[in-house]
């Protein structure tokens, strides 16, 4: 059970071949991750940290540096493969609880653990434990983020900027081309990898953001209100591509305010209200 | 084999992204290669300039004497020997009064002794012994040996050179001493600033970067190598100079120092010594540059990991 990588199962997908070895997603180090994930864990839920859970938040709080609270005692358990929604008002911390499981915020107090390794926890320590720099870098080689104002370089191409993740995480331009292609196909861009961004329309840029969060073949993918900025049609297209992905094993957390789009996915949603995660669906 | 197209495709980014900092930096390079060529092609001069110096110095001892004016009535045949005894005394030359006379006419143009005796009287001058040291440095110590000797009148020996000397060393250290350390002030400074305005430009790309999981060094690794590169374009371009004005130099030299047996060193590539200067040079520049783009992204660096 123990490193056993759910999704990218060989078959189902073209991409398999360049999937990462498995036996590198589950980090052996016990001090990168508190040596949590190798609690053998039974019972209907998964336990935090074990191998069948992708994203365990226990007791998490957020204060900013201001003395405002953002969220308090916070608790999620998202199986791998799992499609979740987070849905709260303007303002309740939807973003900031997708940050602190990209590394990109750290939390207060409790523990925050994705794809098996501890970015942070407070539990039983004096000084809280912070992910180090380079395991940090190396858990979010595994992970795509997707934001709402897509943050694409405008200097450069579609291709170059699906490329450019790749050739930042080191790949040979052989092996970057080898990917491209496929992932292009899924977001349906392949005829306009020339275009620089500001030549795509607004769902197309948004598409473009999701191929570069996707072409290093991500175990959980984070997608901070990617339908934010486009209208129903390209929504509910982002959405199918998402669920496709879902499909193939990849773990998605989404933020939305949009509840028709949640309603109309069916997924399991989370919702963030005046500081408290509630279990919705 | 594998590892090898590995750490060949980790080169050619390297190298790739070194060069963009470098188009992204646009004049900035050079001002900051300009500033830390001159730096560096001032302490190229100093550094010439001393050993010159020095070498003057060197040479100077073997020919410095210590001149001996004897009391008048004794003769310089008597005390050589005694001299000639003393230690770290190379060679003692006895100059009569009666020689000394006669280059001394000479000199004043007078051919005719009869005429000159009948004006001047009597010959006025004493005997006289040149004393030459084993080096230039004992010759104190040896001048006032000699000084205690019994019919020694005076002696004298070339301090006032080697005294000028030893200023104008002085001199060449502090001042050279003091620009470089403003210098490099200033070049560390501009890369600085270079550098950091090449991270601003990038800074997207940078965040995009963290964002995938690329490493620090990884990223910042660039802008490392490229104030390396700012260092040793700079100091091979300093090298040059200082080759191409060491005929300068002598001239300027010869003309304020008033001083003709000042020598630039002209070493040749044979030599270990033609090698010093290059090195130093290039291991300033490296040393600067790099540690220089080390300040511009450690705030970076620092803030986002």
């Amino acid at each position: 059970m123990l490193g056993q990588h759910i999704g990218y199962a060989p078959r189902l997908h073209p991409w398999a071949g360049t999937a990462p070895n498995p036996s590198l997603l589950v980090p052996t180090d016990p001090e990168t991750t508190l040596g949590l994930y190798r609690k053998p864990q039974t019972g209907s839920l998964p336990a935090l940290g074990s191998a069948e859970s992708m994203v365990s938040l226990r007791g998490v709080s957020k204060v900013f540096p201001n003395g405002n609270w953002v969220f308090r005692d916070v608790n999620l358990e998202v199986r791998r493969g799992e499609f979740v929604f987070v849905t709260g008002v303007s303002g309740a911390g939807k973003s900031t609880l997708l940050r602190l499981l990209y590394g990109a915020e750290q939390a207060t107090e409790g523990t925050v653990i994705v794809d098996g390794v501890c970015l942070f926890s407070s539990e039983g320590r004096r000084r809280p434990y912070r992910i180090p720099p380079r395991p940090l870098a190396m858990l979010r080689r595994r992970l795509g983020v997707v934001f709402q104002d897509y943050r694409l370089l405008a200097n450069r191409t579609l291709a170059e900027n699906v490329a450019f993740v790749l050739r930042a995480q080191g790949l040979s331009p052989a092996e970057i081309r080898r990917r491209l292609g496929p992932t292009l196909k899924m977001v349906g861009l392949t005829e306009k990898r020339d275009c620089f961004p500001d030549e795509l329309s607004g769902g197309e840029q948004q598409r473009l953001s999701l191929a570069r969060a996707i072409v290093n073949m991500p175990v959980l993918l984070l997608a901070d209100e990617p339908t934010g900025n486009l209208d129903r049609e390209n929504s509910l297209l982002v959405l199918q591509i998402l669920e496709r992905l879902n499909s193939f094993g990849v773990t998605i957390l989404m933020t939305s305010h949009d509840p028709y789009l949640v309603e109309r996915a069916g997924h399991r949603v989370v919702r963030l209200e005046g500081g408290h995660l509630y279990d919705m669906r | 084999m594998h590892s090898l197209s590995r750490f060949l495709n980790k080169i050619r980014y390297l190298l790739q992204e070194t060069f963009l900092g470098l188009r992204r930096g646009g004049w900035l390079n050079w001002a900051a290669v300009s500033t830390l060529l001159v730096l560096l092609f001032l302490v190229g001069i100093g550094v010439e300039l001393s050993r010159g110096v020095d070498a003057t110095v060197q040479s100077l001892g073997g020919q410095l004497e210590i001149s001996v004016y004897l009391e008048p009535e004794r003769r310089g045949v008597d005390l050589q020997p005694q001299v000639a005894q003393l230690p770290h005394v190379a060679e003692v030359r006895v100059i009569t009064k009666e020689q000394a006379w006669r280059d001394l006419l000479l000199e004043m143009g007078i051919q005719d002794e009869a005429a000159l005796e009948t004006q001047l009287g009597d010959n006025p001058l004493v005997d006289a012994l040149r004393v030459k040291a084993d080096s230039a440095e004992i010759l104190g110590q040896v001048a006032e040996q000699i000084r205690q000797l019994e019919g020694v009148d005076e002696v004298y020996y070339g301090d006032r050179i080697v005294e000028q000397l030893a200023q104008i060393q002085e001199v060449l250290r502090l001042g050279s001493l003091s620009i470089t350390g403003v210098l490099a002030l200033t070049a560390v400074a501009v890369i600085t600033t270079t550098i950091r305005l090449v991270v601003m430009a990038r800074r997207r790309e940078i965040e995009v970067m963290q964002l995938v999981g690329a490493t620090a060094t990884w990223i910042y690794l660039p802008f490392i190598l490229q104030g390396c590169l700012f260092g040793v374009v700079s100091a091979l371009g300093a090298w040059g100079l200082v080759l191409g004005s060491q005929q300068l130099l002598q001239e300027a030299l010869e003309q304020l120092i008033a001083l003709p047996f000042l020598k630039v060193m002209q070493a040749d590539p044979g030599q270990a010594e033609f090698w010093f200067l290059p090195l130093l040079l290039l291991g300033m520049g490296v040393f600067l540059g790099t540690s220089s783009s080390l300040i511009a992204v450690r705030k970076s660096a620092g803030r986002w990991f």
